[in-house]
């Protein structure tokens, strides 16, 4: 075990601790919303901040990949066209993300950042902290511990709390991180290695109650790397599926779009909206050409993308943070888990 | 950091009709330095934005060798190239790029060089072609291999005529179907793969046109004893963002819009849904 940089604040000042966040930057976090749900929301008081919660249905990726994302201003002039690319530089703090979702805005940062760089989504990123809420209760869907991705996160946060009684234990994941524990100077102290041992015995815990493997991504990546799932598979799979798209709008490493242009005064707003592999017209070409054009094809597609060793290469991991949202929205029965099943074991029973 | 979103702003110089459905475009970015600085290999494409409509992408049917201008000759295909299609002279629209790979003009050096294009696959072969009459000397045998449906949709039949008087360029065209009036061939562009002489061993092939033309030509040129890798095509897919990034063009782990879309047969053939 490496050593961690820990600190620890009590919890009848984390109030005051997040008022003061406040003050610098837009601070974003789980809070009731209307009917009960449970969503990632800007906040108004630190009061309203849950710490206690099922993941939210929608991951903190809007906040970095808004559904609606203007990239290009599109103006007319007297001397023609203006263009400029819109930049959002604003300050937030992303507070009480789960481990999942800190994989998920890690992949995220990593397929903008390759290749070319995605400014647009990159800045706004440099501008985020990720304020990481370890999960000593795993929640009943996930399974988070197939893809590495929890239920304490190793890395992509700022910070990482635990709940360990009356105190808050912070750990430093960034320089960034250390930089915001030190603005906030007088909240902290260092934590003992009593308390660091606490941390630890949550950890331990959390793990054993997902010891369980339930998504075996290792024995269905051989095979979809490989072609070695039977077309039959797909189609019987596919079958299930309603083209919903949902779980691709819930997944917290789903970053599929399309480019739109808005009306927006007198002029417009190029937009990158996100977009669906799963939906027929994602490549309908204009001759009428479909080269993805039964819904096989498409389930196909999403697994391939997801749990190849292809894109495991180029990604680094996993496109599966095992955060279980697709298990909880899928209309049919094509979730992760199941899909991993199926191919691992070469059949379907729907 | 630039944005990859942001074009630039460009003006339509000149509207040529090509057919009934298909338009040349003449056009300059209008920054004087982006245009000078704008540097591009044939096969490459740029995403053309009609302000209001979005963005569409359509390769540089132009030469590098001739940088004043460039040319995309584009087929009304729906919304956004219905709107290009009304615009003209001075108007003005959004180029990003260039995006993609492009031919490997160098690889091609002291080769014999066949050009099999199909319908409105012409403008990317068109902007190889002129690149390399304009550096004739670098190239060994040069033929170009043209068919379209009709004679009506035919394009650049100026340029066909013109290449077709030079000496050094051999150009065979034919049509699907005849129409009074056309006396030439008739017959799918791999009838005239028997009225050329081809030198497998000592050429390069580059197939542009649509899918099905593309799978026949192809299967016809290895039966004829090209090699895979002497077989050079381009890819169409949906595209969105031409940058890598939307995933719309993607087979299997590779991008058209970054790996191609430029691919030898070679590269076809590992590319896996
Ligand atoms: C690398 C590359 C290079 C290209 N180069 C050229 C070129 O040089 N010249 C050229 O002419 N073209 C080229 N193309 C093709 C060109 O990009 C398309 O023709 C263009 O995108 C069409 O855009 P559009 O908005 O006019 O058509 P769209 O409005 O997108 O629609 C095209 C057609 O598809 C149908 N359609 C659209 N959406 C749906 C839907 N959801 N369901 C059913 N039908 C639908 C429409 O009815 C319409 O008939 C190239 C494409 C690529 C990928
Ligand atoms: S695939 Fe499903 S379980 Fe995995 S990260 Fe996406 S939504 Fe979560
Ligand atoms: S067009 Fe967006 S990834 Fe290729």
């Amino acid at each position: 075990m490496e050593p961690v940089t820990a600190q620890v604040l009590a919890k009848d000042r984390v109030g005051e601790w997040i008022e003061r966040l406040m003050a610098e930057a837009e601070v974003i976090a789980p809070v009731l919303a209307h009917g009960g749900d449970e969503v990632f929301a800007p906040i108004r008081s630190p009061g309203e901040v849950l710490w206690e919660f099922t993941n939210p249905v929608h991951p903190p990726k809007r906040f970095l990949l808004p559904q609606t994302d203007p990239v290009v201003a599109i103006r007319r002039g007297d001397n023609g066209y203006e263009l400029e690319a819109i930049v959002d530089e604003r300050r937030r703090v992303l507070l009480n993300v789960r481990s999942c979702d800190v994989a998920g805005l890690a992949f995220l940062q990593h397929v903008h950042a390759a290749d070319l760089p995605d400014r647009s989504y990159l800045e706004r990123a440099a501008a985020t902290t990720i304020v990481c809420l370890s999960c000593p209760d795993p929640c009943p869907l996930g399974f988070c511990i197939c893809s590495g991705a929890g239920p304490f996160a190793r890395e992509g946060y700022d910070l990482q709390l635990s709940d360990i009684g009356d105190l808050l234990l912070a750990e430093i994941g960034s320089e960034r991180g250390g930089e915001l524990l030190a603005a906030t100077d007088g909240f902290f102290r260092p934590a003992t290695l009593a308390e660091m041992a606490q941390r630890q015995q949550l950890e331990e815990k959390a793990k054993q109650l997902l010891s369980e493997q339930t998504c075996h991504f290792a024995s269905a990546m051989r095979r979809v790397s490989t072609g070695r799932v039977a077309e039959d598979l797909w189609r019987k799979m596919s079958d299930w599926c309603l083209e919903c798209g949902a779980c691709n709008f819930v997944c917290p490493t789903c970053f599929c779009f399309s480019v739109k242009d808005r009306h927006n005064g007198d002029g417009w707003l190029r937009c990158r909206t996100w977009d669906s592999c799963q939906y027929p017209a994602f490549t309908l070409e204009a001759s009428g050409h479909n080269p993805r054009e039964e819904r096989r094809d498409r389930i196909k597609r999403r697994f391939f993308h997801k749990v190849s060793a292809q894109y495991y290469q180029r990604d680094g991991m996993v496109g599966c943070v095992g955060c279980g949202r697709c298990v909880e929205v899928c209309l049919g029965t094509t979730d992760m888990p199941a899909v991993v099943a199926a191919i691992r074991k070469g059949e379907w029973h729907g | 950091m630039d944005s990859l979103f942001l074009p630039g702003v460009a003006r339509i110089l000149d509207v040529r009709d090509e057919t009934p459905d298909t338009k040349t475009f003449r056009v300059v970015l209008r920054d004087r330095a982006a245009h000078d600085g704008f540097e591009f290999q044939p096969g490459q494409f740029v995403e053309l934005s009609v302000f209001g409509c979005g963005e569409a992408p359509f390769c540089i049917a132009s030469s590098p060798t001739r940088p004043e201008y460039l040319e995309l000759t584009v087929r009304r295909a729906g919304q956004l190239t219905d709107a290009l299609h009304r615009l003209g002279a001075g108007d003005e629209i959004g180029l990003r790029g260039p995006c993609g790979n492009g031919f490997d003009v160098a690889a091609a050096a002291g080769k014999d060089l066949v050009f099999v294009g199909g319908g409105i696959g012409l403008p990317p072969l068109r902007g190889l072609i002129w690149n390399v009459l304009d550096q004739r000397e670098r190239f060994d045998r040069v033929t170009v291999l043209y068919g379209a449906r009709t004679p009506n949709d035919l394009v650049y039949k100026d340029e066909l005529k013109r290449w077709a008087e030079r000496s050094d360029v051999e150009v065979l065209v034919t049509v699907d179907r005849g129409e009074p009036g056309w006396d030439g061939i008739v017959g799918m562009v791999p009838v005239l793969f028997d009225r050329t002489e081809l030198h497998p061993r000592t050429s390069l092939a580059f197939v542009c046109g649509p899918p099905v033309m593309i799978t026949f030509v192809i299967q016809d040129l290895l039966m004829r004893g090209f090699a895979d890798h002497a077989i050079i095509s381009t890819l169409e897919r949906m595209m969105q963002c031409g940058v890598g990034k939307c995933n719309h063009c993607a087979i299997g782990h590779r991008y058209v819009c970054r790996d191609g879309p430029v691919f030898s047969y070679s590269q076809i053939k590992e590319l896996v849904e």
